[in-house]
């Protein structure tokens, strides 16, 4: 079954009032458990899409259904993680994580064992009653994972979620995320400006065109990482390195160059 | 070091002022005790309100009234300001109805209610607490509002799409994500509340320190005068220690100020 | 951030307004009309507006109004300009010097929580009730904000500024007077402002209690005569002088502000 379903989803803005396209018939399937990052140009519309699914934002045509469910609103069936993190300064990690799970009115006793797993998924055992002010940045990215996580969700929508993070930390996060897939698979639909990131974590890579975005072309990861056991190796440096991961790696970029090129014609 | 020279520097400042105030007004007669008093006279004048009294009560009294006064009009204000302010804040339409009403009232000092305030309800203490009302009201509506709107839209998003009721919403992510412009705003409230009792008091009242300060004035008693605004400034200082407090304690998830 | 999906239209906007107002006056009008309020208490628009005409032509209170505002403005004028002659300065003295903020500090904060109304007894003896005693409370309102905002704009200007000039091997007093006053001129415009109103306000409050001429003296008269409507119309103007000053700092700050490209 499909977990995330664009269909022809058009976009329109408005500025001192023309209309300028910024998606243009937009269609794409994540299937249940699967995930895909959606990579393009700055400004082609991807996090744009991202927002629809959570329900943010609407498109002007077509439809976004999740879990064959036209969406109309935000919820907690699809879970954001945000690149600037968005944690409640004013909770602790505990109270941040819990929140969603209070709004669905979940028992006290399966909240605190909900919050306690997703605390220990995440390794911020030891920080449950500290602040996000008090963590660093890959801790409160971790904070928000667990946060989307914990709800079980039918989609986890992640933005750019290690955009502002260093180097060193993004490579931890996203070997993190690997194993986080396999222990406990999502639908994933990942909006990353990272070639690398998006080849190592998806199993399917969206390429998007220049605003107006549409889908340019998908290339499948799943069979290639299956065909290369990319996962007979544990760090992130060693599967980038692999013949495949670098072939990859190369054509998606080309093909995202050409839409530079073509943007600035 | 600093911290220790800054202090040395203070004190040393403090006692030079007042070596000059009592050498100018007791040694050399330079001022006229009739136009600024002695410390000495200060001290008399602050004994003589503590103990027998002055303008019909002890200071301690005086002080009670005001204050009472002050605490009753800034927290029937920003009961009153705080929901509004949110609410302004949280739906534009919301703003625009009440837009225009708030902006027609708003240029009003709140020193220029006192005589209405006065026909309406005479000297005591509902005349009083009008005013305060009207000057406390202001400026926790503005800062609610502003915080409000400065909320970074991420916090909000994530709150909605943890599927956020709306009350808690209100409680646990609104008030919160305002609460270091609510404060600001309450600060400016209090001040303001202060300064608009003490107009009114001095305008007319029954009791309070701005009565102290009325009929010394009338009585041509600068030493009287002196002793009234300092325990004007305590009060103030007081209050808003009180509140820095409040404020400290309620946001705790805020990195120590330095 | 608001909840609005979508922001209302600008005529939806002025449409909320418009019915906000109309009920604020309807409600006015009713309580008055109707009688359940004397109109000796609560005025009708209508009487408001007509007694404020009636002023702009006979005098009350020994003026018109417009006379009163004038005088009033006056000496608001003067009090507020002396407050920023010696506010402005001695606060960017105080950033750039730090022993002058120490030796000033502690008097400052020894006099900042009393209430710049509570000086009108002292006002009122040292330089009288005519036009010095007013012009000391405006200056007791204004000076405090125009003093800490001048202070935390030199005090906050970005030290390579300041090292860039000393590398230049600049003096002092040019320092202070093209480096750190462009540098927190846009603190300062802001503290002007705020100090502008508070200064207004305090004025008003100081005519109210010791005054023979303003508009403050104008209201306390139309009180003591149970004459609401003059009440009422004395708050009118002094609402609308204080927005006009407002205007005209707050252009003044956006002009600032966006010639440094802050706005």
């Amino acid at each position: 079954m499909s977990a995330i379903v664009f269909e022809s989803v058009h976009r329109q803005f408005e500025r001192d009032g023309k209309s300028f396209p910024a998606l243009d018939n937009v269609t794409l399937t994540v299937a249940d458990k699967e995930f895909v990052a959606l990579v393009g140009p700055s400004g082609c519309g991807k996090t744009t899409c991202l927002r629809m699914a959570a329900g943010f934002e609407a498109p002007s045509s077509g439809r976004v259904l999740v879990g064959g469910v036209p969406v109309t609103g935000p919820g907690p069936d699809r879970a954001v993680v945000f690149q600037q993190f968005a944690l409640f300064p004013w909770k602790s990690v505990e109270d941040n994580i819990a929140f969603g799970l209070r709004n669905r009115k979940v028992p006290a006793d399966e909240r605190r064992e909900r919050i306690a797993g997703a605390i220990r998924l995440m390794g911020l055992e030891g920080y449950e009653t500290a602040f996000p002010h008090q963590l660093s940045g890959g801790m409160q990215q971790r904070v928000a994972i667990a946060r989307a996580y914990v709800l079980d969700p039918q989609a986890l929508l992640m933005d750019e979620p290690f955009g502002a993070l260093d180097a060193q930390t993004r490579v931890v996060m996203q070997e993190e995320l690997v194993r986080l897939a396999r222990v406990n698979p999502r639908t994933v639909l990942f909006i990353t400006h990272a070639v690398e990131e998006a080849v190592y974590l998806a199993d399917r890579v969206a390429i998007m065109t220049r605003r107006p975005g549409r889908i340019k072309e998908v290339i499948d990861v799943r069979s290639i990482r299956a065909a290369e056991a990319w996962d007979r190796h544990e760090r992130v440096e060693d599967v980038m390195d692999l013949e495949s991961f670098v072939h990859l790696r190369t054509h998606i970029w080309r093909s995202l160059r050409e839409e530079k090129v073509g943007g600035e014609r | 070091m600093r911290p220790s020279r800054r202090f040395f520097v203070g004190i040393t400042t403090i006692a030079a002022l007042f070596a000059v105030w009592a050498v100018l007004t007791m040694v050399t007669g330079t001022v006229s005790t009739g136009r600024f008093p002695s410390p000495l006279q200060f001290w008399e004048s602050a004994r003589q309100v503590l103990t027998v009294g002055y303008a019909d009560a002890t200071l301690f009294a005086h002080a009670l009234h005001s204050l009472k006064l002050v605490v009753m009009g800034f927290l029937v204000a920003i009961a009153a300001g705080i929901p509004l302010g949110l609410l302004m804040g949280w739906s534009r339409r919301a703003e625009a109805f009440v837009n225009p009403v708030f902006l027609l009232i708003r240029p009003i000092p709140p020193l220029a209610w006192i005589p209405l305030a006065i026909l309406w309800l005479g000297l005591g203490d509902a005349a009083k607490i009008m005013v305060i009302f009207f000057a406390a009201f202001v400026p926790s509506v503005i800062n609610t509002f502003t915080g409000v709107r400065m909320i970074e839209p991420h916090i909000i998003e994530a709150a909605r799409m943890l599927g956020t009721g709306r009350r808690r919403m209100v409680r646990e992510v609104l008030v919160p994500a305002a609460s270091p412009m609510i404060f600001t705003g309450l600060r400016l409230s209090l001040q303001a509340s202060w300064t608009t009792l003490v107009a009114a008091e001095l305008v007319g009242a029954l009791a309070g320190l701005g009565r102290v300060l009325n009929v010394a004035q009338q009585d041509i008693y600068p030493a009287m005068v002196m002793v009234g605004m300092a325990a004007v400034g305590v009060l103030g200082w007081a209050t808003t220690r009180l509140l820095a407090m409040i404020e400290a304690r309620a946001m705790p998830w805020l990195p120590a100020r330095a | 951030m608001t909840a609005d999906a979508r922001p209302p239209s600008a005529a939806q906007t002025v449409g909320l307004g418009a019915v906000g107002l109309a009920l604020f006056v309807g409600i006015w009008l009713a309580l008055t009309l109707s009688g359940i309020v004397p109109r000796q208490f609560l005025p009708t628009p209508i009487d408001v507006l007509t007694r404020t005409f009636e002023l702009l032509a006979h005098p009350f209170a020994g003026a018109t109004l417009p006379v009163h505002v004038l005088s009033s403005f006056e000496r608001y004028a003067y009090g507020f300009l002396l407050a920023a002659a010696i506010g402005v300065p001695l606060g960017l003295l105080m950033g750039r010097f730090s022993w002058l903020n120490d030796i000033v500090t502690p008097v400052f904060d020894g006099l900042r929580f009393i209430a710049p109304i509570a000086w009108v007894p002292f006002a009122a003896l040292w330089f009288g009730t005519g036009i010095g005693g007013p012009i000391m409370i405006i200056f007791s309102g204004a000076f405090p904000p125009c003093l800490i905002n001048a202070y935390r704009g030199a005090r906050f200007v970005d030290r390579n500024y300041i090292e860039a000039a000393q590398m230049l091997g600049t003096r002092n007093m040019r320092t202070i007077l093209e480096v750190l006053l462009p540098a927190s001129f846009p603190s300062i415009i802001a503290g002007l402002r705020v100090g502008a109103g508070i200064g207004w306000q305090s004025l008003v409050g100081a005519e109210l209690i010791v005054a023979s001429a303003g508009v403050g003296y104008m209201m306390v008269q139309g009180q003591s005569n149970i004459s609401t409507p003059t009440v009422v119309a004395g708050m009118i103007a002094i609402g609308i002088v204080g927005l006009l000053i407002d205007v005209l700092l707050r252009r003044l700050e956006t002009h600032v502000r966006r010639r440094r490209g802050l706005a």
